[in-house]
């Protein structure tokens, strides 16, 4: 099977990679694809409750790397999307029960049943970031327009290009349009130009991804929801599908306009240099 | 720019516009791997470098390092002390000696 194994890492914690891979592994899945999730955070288990699957757990990943069960059996399937399987991470081990060969060997069984298999990377950069990157084909970056999550976002673009990985992709996530606008946030071309990467999707700030980890339901599932819609997006454009980005920092109103013509607020932000970075 | 922004005549930076800049620099400095003691310690050695041929004002001397079009440098402004400077071959009439090398002498003056 030609299949693809794609991590989801950061550095930082907290900038969105559990609801990153719960989200594009949901819609994947969503276009018919295989998918697994991978929780690969031992100890910090939580891509389980945001997929809403957490009172389904028997076995968890370190119970198959240990060979205490099968791989099919701690392979939880999602019953609202048939085509997704989470593999949990263990809850009461820590990131050190898993080396990196027995991870790489993982990833070769879950090769074999998959289309896709999504691994979500434990904050930091030590063993378990390593463990989580070792098997993968691609990587996937999230980050968050502020300095702390940039910075360490260029921390492990250098690790993964180190660990002789094809170059990542960045996923900005939880930007706020309107802070853009005022010009009192980093916009898409400034984190881009600064990381020298290329982008797979913007994903707006949204409260409903609150609501939707509250429910465990992913925000895909809900079409009203904006970033539900841009991971939807960005996981056809990891499908290989030519997806438009969607512009964030719309026009401000003619009042708006008019207030900073007379010098009230911040000049305009450069759309055309924001529309050229989409293209 | 505004109208106000105009008059004023000075342009804001936004606090965006300011990550930008300073999480250049920082990037740079954690990709080289170079704190302000290295920083420190080039600047010296430069100093040695270039206080054998001019009189540089040490006190105003700045170094940095920064992000421009997409290469990490390192820039040194260096001011030099207002001297006239003047250049002696040695011997005059031959500033080509039979080895090939230049010869001569730099002559520094303060300029009154």
């Amino acid at each position: 099977m030609d299949s693809r194994i794609i991590t989801i890492t950061s550095g930082k914690g907290g900038v969105g990679k559990t609801t990153t891979t719960a989200n594009l592994g949901t819609a994947l899945a969503m276009q018919g694809k295989k998918v697994a999730v991978v929780d690969a955070d031992i100890g910090l288990r939580n891509l389980d409750a945001i997929l809403g699957l957490e009172n389904r757990i028997v076995y968890d990943l370190v119970d198959v790397v240990e060979g205490q069960c099968r791989l099919r059996q701690a392979l939880i399937k999602d019953r609202r999307t048939p085509s997704l399987f989470l593999l949990p991470a263990a809850q009461t081990r820590d990131k050190n029960a898993v080396n990196s060969v027995q991870m790489e060997q993982l990833c070769q069984q879950l090769r074999q049943e998959f289309d896709f298999v999504l691994i979500d990377s434990p904050a930091g950069i030590e063993q378990g970031f390593r463990n989580a990157i070792v098997g993968a084909d691609e990587i996937v970056i999230v980050a968050n327009p502020e300095m702390a999550s940039v910075r360490d976002a260029d921390r492990i673009i250098g690790l993964v290009e180190a660990a002789g990985k094809a170059e990542p992709r960045l996923i900005l996530n939880r930007l706020r349009p309107e802070m853009v606008r005022r010009g009192d946030m980093m916009d898409v071309a400034d984190v881009l130009e600064v990381l020298g990467i290329g982008l797979l999707g913007i994903v707006p700030e949204d409260e409903m991804i609150i609501i939707a980890t509250n429910k465990g339901e992913p925000a895909v599932y809900d079409k009203s929801s904006r970033a539900g819609r841009a991971y939807l997006s960005a996981a056809q454009r990891i499908m290989g599908e030519e997806v438009p980005l969607e512009d964030m920092v719309e026009s401000p109103s003619l009042l708006e306009r008019f207030r900073r013509m007379l010098g009230f607020g911040p000049a305009m932000p450069d759309e055309k240099r924001l529309r050229s970075q989409s293209s | 720019m505004g109208v106000f922004e105009f008059m004023v005549g000075r342009k804001k930076q936004t606090p965006g516009e300011l990550a930008k800049e300073r999480l250049k620099v920082v990037l740079v400095h954690d990709r080289l791997k170079v704190n302000p003691e290295v920083l420190e310690m080039i600047k010296s050695e430069l100093l040695l470098v270039i206080s054998r041929r001019l009189d540089v004002d040490e006190q105003n001397m700045q170094i940095s390092l920064a992000r421009e079009s997409g290469w990490d440098t390192i820039q040194a402004n260096v001011p030099i002390k207002r001297q006239k400077v003047s250049f002696e071959w040695d011997p005059p009439s031959h500033p080509n000696a039979n080895d090939g090398v230049m010869r001569g002498k730099i002559h520094l003056e303060e300029d009154e």
